[in-house]
C-alpha cells in the first residue's frame, strides 16, 4: 500500500495541471454558463506558442492563411527575436497575451452570439472552437512533439518524497503548488472583488443582474479572459510535466479537467483544485501501480487510468446532476425543428439509380474525370459518412440527446466484426493476421452491430438522469474511454505493435462487392452501389422512425420530458431506445467503413474524427435526413472536399479549420443547418416545373437574376484562383452560379440574425417563408 | 356513487415545510370536483403528488381503489389518471394532431419495429383524437405546429391533448389562467360537456367564478390544508373561505376595521 501512495505522488504534476484547467472551466461556467470543451485546446495552443517563442522567438497567429493564392498571403507567424531564443518572461508574456486573445475571441466570436442558443447550440459552438484550434494546432505544430524543459526547477528531484521511497521531480510539486496558489487567487477575486460579486449575482439570476445595472456581456468577457489566462498558465507550465507536447494529448486534458470541475459542482474553485489533484494522483497510481498488481485483470491494464475521469464524471453527475447550479439565462431557445419527411420512397427510387449511374461512370466520366480515381473513393466516403450522421439525426436531432460518442459505436461494431472475421492465417496479403473466428461477413457484421447496440444502451443509461450539456460531458469522456480501453488496448484487440485488422471483401452468391478494384485503389463502383443501397435502407428506416409513433415519442421527450411522462410515455425506455437505434445505425456505418477501408485500426475512430463528424452533421442539419446527406458530402474526404482539394491544392489540411468555423457559424446563424437553405432553391425549381406560376417565377428571376448573371460571369472567367482544366470549364459557370446564390443566402442569414438580435423575432422562421 | 380518486391524510413536505398536510379529498365518479385556493396554497403540489411528479411524504392516494405509491408518472397516465399543466408544456415540435396522437396511443414494446415497416398504420385511436379535437373546436389547426398558435388556442390544445387519452380522471391545473371572462365561460361549458362523456374531472383553479359555476363539489385549500368543503352554495357562504381569499388583498382592510386604516392614511396625506 505504501507503494501505491508513492506512485500516486509522482502524479502531483499532472494533478496540478488538471486542477489548473479545472479552475478555468469553473470560471467559464460561473461567468457564462458554458461548459467550454475548447478549454484544453486553448491551453494546447498557448503551450506550443510558449515553446516556440522561447526556442526561436516565433509567434504563431491563431489563424490560417485562408487565401489560396501564392502572391497574396495572410500573415500567420512573425519572428519576434530574429530566430533567437527568447527570455522566459517575455515569452510567457506573449504566450499569455495569446491566451487572452483566444479568450476574448471565444467570447466575441462564439459564445456572445450564442448567448440565447439552445444547450446543443452552445455545445456545438464549444466543440467548433475545439476543432478549429486543434486544426490550427495540427497545421502549425502537428508534425513535432517537442519536449520542453521544466519552467521553475529544472531537473531537481526530491528524493524519497514524504518518506515513501520514490523520487518526485520538484517541478511537479511546484506545479501543484502553483495550481493551489492560482486557485486561491481566483477564489479571492470571486469572494472579495466587485466583479466577482457581480459574476456570482449574474450566475444566480442574469435578469436580476441586468436590472442592477451590470452588463452580462461585459462580465462574460472578463470571465472568459480570466479563464483563458488560467488555461494559458496551464499551457506554459504543462510542458515538462506531460513529457512531450502533442496537439491531441493536450486538447484531451479537457476530460479529466471536466471531472475535476464536476467534483467542485462547476462552482467551487477550492473543490475543483482538490478534485484535479486527486484525479491526477489516482490516474498515476492506477497507471503505474494498480495495473501491475496480480489481482488486476490483465486485459484491462492498458488504458485503465483513463477510465478514472469517466467514472468520476458519471458518479458526480449521477449524484449531483440535478442539484448542479443551472445558470439563469434571459431566454432559452429550442432545438432546430425537425421536418416531417415526405415521399421517401420516391426519393429512394430517383436517387439510388442516379447515384448508381454516377458510380458506374456514365455521367461520372464527364463530371469527375478530372478527379481521376479519387472520386469513387470520395463518393463512397460521402455515402458512409452520411450514414454515420443519420445516427446523430436520430439521437440528437429527434430525441434531443447531445452525444459526442457516435463514432465510437461505429468503431466497436467494426472492430468486433473484423475480429470475428479474422482467420489468423498469415498470408502475403495479410502478414500480421490476428487470430479470430473466421466467421462469414454477414453474421460477423450482425454481431458487431449488436455489440455496438449494447455499448450504446450502456452509455445511454447515464442519460436517464443526466441532461443537456452534461450529457455532452459524459459522452466525450465515454468516447475517450472506449478509445483507450478498447481500441488502443492491444491485449483486447490483438493488434500488436500498431498493425491493422484486415477486412475481407463482402461477397454474396459469388458476387464480390468489396471496395478494392483491379488497379489496387478502393473505388470499386460495386461497393459504392452496395453502400448506396444500405444508405437508402437506413434513410427509409430513419424516415419511418420520424413518421411513426416512435418519432412522435422522441420529439415529445425532446420537447418536454415532464409532459411526455404525463402522456404515458416511459421517458427512460424511450431514451434507451433512441440510444439503441442510433448506435445500431452508427454500427452499420462502422461495418461499412471497415469494408471500404479494408484495413482498420484504432486511428480510424479517434475522438477527433468523431467530433469532425458531428461538426459536419450539424453543418448539414442535425434534425433532418437531408442534413445528414449534405453533411456527408461536406465531410473531409467526401465529394465536396475532394473536389475542393483538386481545385485548390492542399486544402484538405484546412478541412478541420473550416469545419470548426462552419460549425460555429452554423450554430449562430442558422441552427437548422444547411439543409433548409436549399429549400427556397428547390421550391423555386418546383414552381418552375409547374409552369403555370409564371408570375412567381418572374419574381424569383427578378430577385435572383442579377446574382445568376454575376455568378455566370464569374464562372466564365474561372473561379480564380481555382485550378481550371478542360473538363471543368464546362460546368464552372453552373458551379459559380450556385456558389453566388449560396453566398447570397449566407449573407442574408447573417443580416437576418443581426437584425433579429435587435428585435425579438426568430430569424429562422422568416427565412423559410422568405 | 363511488370514489374514483381518494386521498387520506396526504402530506407532501419539502424539508420542514408542509406544502400539503393531511389533505383528504374524494373525487366521485362522473362528477366535476373543484379544488380551489389562493396562490401558494399547494394546489399544484397536490396535482404533482397525485401524478407522481413529486413524492408523497405520508398518507394515502387511491385511484380506482388502488394505491398510487410506487407507480411512475407514465404508468399513472396509462392507468387513466391524466393531467394538464398550468404552464401548458405542449410538445412544441409536433403538430396539434400529433400532440393528441402521442397522448392517445398506448405503445407496445414492438411498436418501433412496426414503425420501420409501416409508420402510418392505423392505430385505432384516430377516432378519440378526432373527438377531442372537435370537442374543443381545434379542427382548423390540425396540422399547425403548436408553437404557432395563440395562448388561448394553446390552452385548448393542452386540454384536448389530455382528453385524447380518454382518461377516467382528468386533472386540470389552472385551465382558466390567462383567459378572459368570455373564454373562461366557454371553457366552463366545454367542461360540462366532457363530463357527459364518462370522464370525471378534478378542476384546480383560483378563479372563484369558474369553479363556483361549474363544479358539483368543492374543496378549498389554504396553506396546504383543506379549510372548507361542500357544494358551491356552501362554499359561497363560508367565512373561512372569504378570509383566505380576501385576506391577501386590500379588501381585508375594509372587512376588518378597514375604515380606521383608510382614515389614518388620508390623515397622513393631509399632514404632508
Amino acid at each position: 500500500m505504501k507503494d501505491a501512495f508513492a506512485y500516486a505522488f509522482v502524479g502531483l504534476g499532472i494533478g496540478g495541471l488538471i486542477a489548473l484547467l479545472a479552475i478555468g472551466l469553473v470560471i467559464a461556467y460561473k461567468g457564462t454558463g458554458v461548459i467550454n470543451f475548447a478549454h484544453g485546446a486553448v491551453a494546447m495552443y498557448t503551450s506550443f506558442q510558449f515553446y516556440y517563442l522561447r526556442n526561436n522567438g516565433i509567434f504563431h497567429f491563431p489563424w490560417a492563411d485562408f487565401l489560396p493564392t501564392s502572391t497574396l498571403n495572410v500573415p500567420v507567424k512573425i519572428s519576434l527575436n530574429g530566430g533567437d531564443p527568447m527570455n522566459f518572461w517575455v515569452a510567457a508574456f506573449f504566450a499569455l497575451l495569446t491566451s487572452l486573445l483566444l479568450g476574448a475571441s471565444l467570447h466575441y466570436l462564439v459564445f456572445k452570439p450564442l448567448r440565447n442558443a439552445a444547450p446543443l447550440g452552445k455545445v456545438i459552438g464549444a466543440v467548433g472552437a475545439l476543432i478549429y484550434l486543434q486544426g490550427i494546432g495540427m497545421l502549425y505544430f502537428g508534425s513535432e512533439q517537442p519536449q520542453p524543459a521544466p519552467v521553475f526547477l529544472p531537473d531537481v528531484l526530491v528524493f524519497n518524497f514524504l518518506g515513501l521511497g520514490l523520487p518526485v521531480p520538484a517541478e511537479n510539486i511546484a506545479l501543484t503548488g502553483a495550481a493551489v496558489v492560482i486557485g486561491a487567487g481566483v477564489w479571492f477575486i470571486y469572494r472579495f472583488t466587485r466583479i466577482g460579486l457581480a459574476t456570482r449575482a449574474a450566475s444566480g439570476n442574469e435578469k436580476g443582474a441586468v436590472l442592477l445595472g451590470y452588463s452580462p456581456n461585459r462580465l462574460a468577457l472578463y470571465n472568459w479572459m480570466l479563464a483563458a489566462i488560467t488555461a494559458g498558465l496551464a499551457g506554459i507550465l504543462a510542458g515538462s510535466v506531460i513529457g512531450s507536447l502533442q496537439v491531441g494529448k493536450l486538447t484531451l486534458l479537457i476530460v479529466p479537467a471536466l471531472g475535476a470541475a464536476l467534483i467542485g459542482s462547476l462552482s467551487s474553485i477550492p473543490l475543483a483544485v482538490a478534485g484535479g489533484i486527486v484525479i491526477g494522483l489516482l490516474q498515476t497510481m492506477t497507471g503505474s501501480w494498480l495495473t501491475s498488481q496480480s489481482f488486476f485483470p490483465g486485459v484491462l491494464a492498458s488504458g485503465a487510468e483513463d477510465v478514472i475521469p469517466f467514472v468520476i464524471i458519471i458518479v458526480f453527475l449521477f449524484l449531483k446532476g440535478k442539484s448542479l447550479p443551472v445558470r439563469g439565462a434571459l431566454e432559452e431557445k429550442r432545438l432546430p425543428s425537425s421536418p416531417y419527411p415526405k415521399r421517401v420512397g420516391w426519393y429512394v427510387m430517383i436517387f439510388v439509380p442516379i447515384g448508381a449511374a454516377i458510380a458506374f461512370g456514365l455521367p461520372g466520366d464527364f463530371l469527375f474525370a478530372g478527379l481521376g480515381a479519387q472520386w469513387g473513393f470520395a463518393f463512397s466516403t460521402s455515402i458512409l459518412t452520411a450514414m454515420l450522421m443519420l445516427s446523430f439525426v436520430v439521437l440528437s436531432g429527434y430525441l434531443g440527446q447531445i452525444s459526442l460518442v457516435q463514432l465510437s459505436f461505429a468503431g466497436v461494431a467494426a472492430f468486433i466484426m473484423a475480429r470475428l472475421m479474422s482467420t489468423g492465417v498469415q498470408s502475403i496479403d495479410d502478414p500480421f493476421a490476428v487470430s479470430g473466428f473466421g466467421m462469414h461477413w454477414i453474421p460477423a457484421s450482425i454481431l458487431g452491430i449488436f455489440v455496438a447496440i449494447i455499448v450504446g444502451v450502456i452509455i445511454g443509461i447515464p442519460a436517464l438522469r443526466i441532461r443537456g450539456v452534461q450529457l455532452g460531458v459524459v459522452t466525450i469522456a465515454a468516447s475517450v474511454t472506449i478509445q483507450n480501453l478498447f481500441f488502443n488496448n492491444e491485449n483486447l484487440t490483438g493488434l500488436m505493435g500498431g498493425v491493422n485488422y484486415t477486412v475481407d471483401s463482402p461477397s454474396l452468391l459469388g458476387v464480390n462487392f468489396g471496395s478494392g478494384s483491379e488497379n489496387g485503389l478502393i473505388d470499386n463502383p460495386r461497393f459504392t452501389l452496395f453502400a448506396l443501397l444500405v444508405l437508402a435502407g437506413v434513410c427509409t428506416l430513419v424516415a419511418n422512425i420520424r413518421r411513426g409513433s416512435t418519432g412522435r415519442r422522441f420529439l415529445a421527450v425532446r420537447a418536454n420530458e415532464r409532459a411526455a411522462a404525463s402522456a404515458g410515455i416511459d421517458v427512460a425506455r424511450t431514451k434507451l431506445l433512441g440510444f439503441a437505434l442510433s448506435s445500431a445505425i452508427a454500427g452499420i456505418a462502422g461495418v461499412m467503413f471497415a469494408f471500404q477501408q479494408q484495413a482498420i485500426g484504432p486511428q480510424n475512430w479517434e475522438y477527433f474524427v468523431g467530433l469532425g463528424a458531428l461538426a459536419f452533421a450539424y453543418l448539414g442539419g442535425i434534425a433532418s435526413i437531408n442534413g445528414a446527406i449534405i453533411g456527408g458530402m461536406l465531410t473531409g474526404g467526401g465529394l465536396i472536399a475532394t473536389f475542393g482539394a483538386h481545385h485548390s491544392e492542399g486544402s484538405y489540411r484546412y478541412s478541420a479549420i473550416f469545419g470548426g468555423i462552419g460549425m460555429i457559424l452554423t450554430a449562430i446563424t442558422h441552427p437548422e443547418g444547411q439543409a433548409p437553405l436549399y429549400q427556397p432553391l428547390i421550391q423555386a425549381f418546383g414552381s418552375w416545373l409547374k409552369i403555370a406560376r409564371v408570375k412567381e417565377w418572374l419574381a424569383v428571376g427578378k430577385r435572383l437574376g442579377p446574382f445568376i448573371v454575376l455568378g455566370a460571369a464569374w464562372g466564365a472567367i474561372g473561379i480564380n484562383p481555382w485550378r481550371t482544366d478542360t473538363w471543368s470549364r464546362s460546368w464552372m459557370m453552373l458551379l459559380a452560379i450556385l456558389l453566388t446564390l449560396f453566398i447570397r443566402t449566407i449573407v442574408n442569414q447573417i443580416r437576418h440574425a443581426r437584425s433579429a438580435n435587435a428585435t425579438p423575432i426568430t430569424p429562422s422562421k422568416q427565412e423559410v417563408s422568405a | 356513487m363511488s370514489a374514483l380518486l381518494q386521498t387520506r391524510g396526504l402530506t407532501v413536505s419539502y424539508g420542514g415545510l408542509h406544502a400539503n398536510s393531511e389533505v383528504n379529498i374524494v373525487a366521485e365518479k362522473g362528477k366535476l370536483t373543484g379544488l380551489i385556493g389562493p396562490n401558494g396554497a399547494g394546489k399544484t403540489t397536490f396535482i404533482d403528488a397525485l401524478t407522481g411528479f413529486t413524492p408523497i411524504t405520508s398518507g394515502l392516494a387511491e385511484f380506482k381503489g388502488r394505491d398510487l405509491v410506487g407507480l411512475s408518472p407514465s404508468e399513472r397516465a396509462l392507468n387513466g389518471l391524466v393531467r394538464t399543466f398550468q404552464s401548458l408544456e405542449l410538445f412544441e415540435d409536433l403538430t396539434v394532431w400529433d400532440n393528441l396522437i402521442v397522448m392517445a396511443e398506448k405503445t407496445k414494446w414492438w411498436s418501433f419495429l412496426a414503425d420501420f415497416v409501416s409508420p402510418n398504420r392505423t392505430l385505432g385511436i384516430e377516432e378519440q383524437s378526432d373527438w377531442a379535437m372537435n370537442l374543443l373546436e381545434l379542427g382548423e389547426f390540425r396540422d399547425r405546429l403548436t408553437l404557432d398558435l395563440s395562448h388561448g388556442q394553446r390552452k385548448l390544445v393542452s386540454v384536448a391533448r389530455a382528453l385524447a387519452a380518454k382518461p377516467e380522471l382528468l386533472l386540470l391545473d389552472e385551465p382558466a389562467a390567462g383567459l378572459d371572462t368570455i373564454e373562461s365561460q366557454q371553457l366552463g361549458r366545454h367542461l360540462r360537456s366532457i363530463l357527459a362523456e364518462d370522464i370525471t374531472i378534478l378542476l384546480i383553479d383560483h378563479d372563484m367564478g369558474l369553479v363556483l359555476s361549474v363544479c358539483d363539489y368543492i374543496y378549498v385549500l389554504d396553506f396546504g390544508k383543506i379549510i372548507a368543503e361542500g357544494t358551491p352554495e356552501e362554499i359561497r357562504a363560508n367565512t373561512d373561505v372569504k378570509r383566505a381569499y380576501l385576506g391577501e388583498s386590500a379588501g381585508e382592510m375594509q372587512l376588518e376595521g378597514g375604515t380606521d386604516a383608510a382614515n389614518s392614511l388620508s390623515a397622513e396625506r393631509k399632514q404632508q
